[in-house]
């Protein structure tokens, strides 16, 4: 299970939206968000849908690594539809027994099931094509601008780094300690949900216990090397904005106006069917 | 209680791109009462056999069979299992989670379902075992002792389950020479009062040629060499090349019998024979 979640999950790759400059890629994807929630009718959607494609088709991630990433938030978007589907006044379609399907319910149930697949695939792709290090060097260097009014844009991306730079650590400490419990004979797998949770506290403890140990020699080792935060720090890889970062940007641009421009039309329509 | 191991595959993660084989058709018998020695440099897949012991890890291939039992089949239970084998991990004291030292103890009886008077009395025996004094640890938290106290206290653990085999990985890494004596001497201590078979994984030669029946010695997933230590230490050059080292009471009696003295080097394996061939030699002078 734990293995299926590939959102957050890096895939290697030499592709064109690997290669581009990782600020990019992260006001992108927030420019890609923004356009989906700008997106107000069906044919908005196809726009959305065709930028996607292309996206995909460029980072060469294939396509059903990118779909096993929605596996984990299947309920979610299921209930969304269901929900949309039932409890929407309107037009009625199809009755079964007390409910209702109507037609604005249909609608909305597609809309909002889609724009969810939409987020969340738009931002498995800034992980999927970018090291989680770079992503964290991006953010820091997205944040600089804010030092001056108190954000802490270093300490923020190391501590992001070592969250990230822990989790294969913990993992691995909790199968141990796992194992160390079941060869005293502790039961993880059966029993009822209360006891099963209360099962686990043999192994939190522990875990937690060594979570700040790791820490407090992690804080000793950079405090031995003379680490004081990001003031003075240079980069072994430095962000460089070239030109199919420019294109990118461009096309994006392109991408986002005729989004507005839909939307504009479609507001007018809207207006010129109420008047 | 006799172990029987035969052809004994582990892979981690079969069919992923990273497959390794940890553990490659492995075959061996440990007598009842036997205490055997496992050695091998880091990733050699000491760590791993032993978890199929008692079914931690399930073998990809091949049998593991305890007293008779096969640890490996479904119909097991693992709970049996688990009851006659004990397992003492790297840094044990890392399990370490109750509020105080008795409850931890009883962590593993309590699992067993056993009555509490039941409960108290192995919670006493496996502290006297491993020389905690019960009124003066029993009520105290875990996370207050000093380092070998703990390692002392999560050792009691185990124990308490009364295991008739003893599976020990590294259990003296990290511990200051007079705790590492220590726990040395709980284990033979255990071994001599209940009998149980021990199955030591270990870095440290000196402590083997002192302690083991047996040896087996782990290269690449495979048992390479397997002896009492007197043979497995009659080849120096072929330990070092796959990253061991003879102890070295047993190495310096060879550099003298190089050097001429009349030393018979390949039985010598621990510092109180060295002395005593030294002695010897001054006598006969």
């Amino acid at each position: 299970m734990i293995r299926d979640i590939t959102i957050g999950q890096y895939y290697p790759g030499y592709s064109l939206v690997h290669r581009l400059d990782t600020r990019l890629k992260i006001i992108l994807t927030f420019g890609y968000m923004v356009s989906i929630f700008l997106a107000a009718d069906f044919l908005a959607y196809l726009l959305v849908f065709i930028g996607l494609a292309v996206v995909i088709a460029k980072s060469q991630v294939p396509l059903r690594f990118i779909l096993r990433g929605l596996r984990p938030i299947f309920i979610i978007i299921a209930f969304t539809f269901v929900l949309n589907l039932f409890m929407t006044q309107g037009e009625v379609l199809v009755t079964l027994g007390p409910l209702h399907i109507t037609q604005a319910g249909l609608y909305n149930a597609c809309y909002m099931a889609l724009r969810i697949i939409f987020l969340i695939i738009g931002c498995s792709l800034l992980t999927f094509t970018t090291k989680p290090v770079k992503l964290t060097d991006g953010i820091e260097a997205l944040l600089k601008p804010f030092v001056r009014f108190g954000v802490p844009a270093h300490e923020l991306a190391m501590m992001m780094t070592i969250a990230l730079r822990f989790i294969p650590t913990l993992l691995e400490e909790t199968d141990k300690i796992m194992k160390a419990q079941q060869a005293r004979g502790a039961d993880f797998e059966t029993g009822s949900i209360f006891r099963r949770a209360k099962n686990m506290v043999p192994i939190f403890i522990p875990l937690i216990v060594g979570a700040f140990r790791m820490a407090a020699d992690l804080a000793m080792a950079m405090e031995a090397r003379c680490y004081r935060g990001g003031e003075g720090r240079t980069k072994m890889h430095e962000f460089r904005f070239g030109r199919k970062d420019t294109a990118a940007a461009a096309v994006f641009v392109v991408y986002l106006l005729l989004i507005v421009a839909e939307r504009a039309v479609h507001a007018q329509a809207w207006l010129l069917a109420t008047l | 209680m006799p172990i029987s191991v035969a052809h004994l595959t582990h892979v981690y993660n079969k069919g992923l791109a990273y497959e390794t084989s940890a553990v490659k058709d492995v075959s061996f018998e440990i007598a009842d009462g036997e205490f055997v020695c496992i050695v091998g440099h880091t990733g050699s897949g000491k760590s791993t056999l032993v978890q199929h012991l008692n079914g931690l890890l399930k073998p990809t291939s091949g049998t593991v069979s305890v007293g008779g039992v096969d640890v490996t089949a479904k119909s097991t239970s693992v709970i049996e299992v688990r009851k006659k084998i004990g397992m003492v991990f790297q840094y044990p004291e890392h399990q370490l989670f109750e509020e105080t030292v008795f409850k931890d103890i009883a962590f593993g009886p309590s699992n067993l379902g056993l009555p509490e008077e039941e409960q108290a009395e192995r919670v006493r025996e496996a502290m006297a075992l491993v020389s905690l004094p019960f009124d003066a640890f029993a009520e105290r938290s875990p996370f207050e002792l000093s380092g070998g106290q703990k390692r002392r206290a999560a050792i009691a653990g185990v124990l308490a389950m009364r295991p008739e085999v003893l599976i020990l990985d590294e259990p003296t890494a990290g511990l200051d020479p007079k705790s590492h004596d220590d726990v040395l001497a709980l284990v033979t201590g255990i071994r001599e009062k209940t009998g149980c078979t021990i199955v030591l994984v270990s870095h440290n030669m000196e402590d083997v040629a002192r302690l083991a029946d047996r040896v087996f010695v782990m290269s690449g997933g495979e048992i390479v060499k397997a002896g009492t230590p007197e043979e497995v230490f009659l080849d120096g050059a072929f330990l070092e090349g796959i990253g061991l080292a003879l102890p070295q009471a047993r190495a310096f009696a060879e550099k003298l019998s190089q050097n001429g003295a009349a030393i018979e080097a390949g039985r010598v394996l621990t510092r109180e024979a060295l002395v005593d061939a030294v002695a010897g030699l001054g006598a006969r002078r």
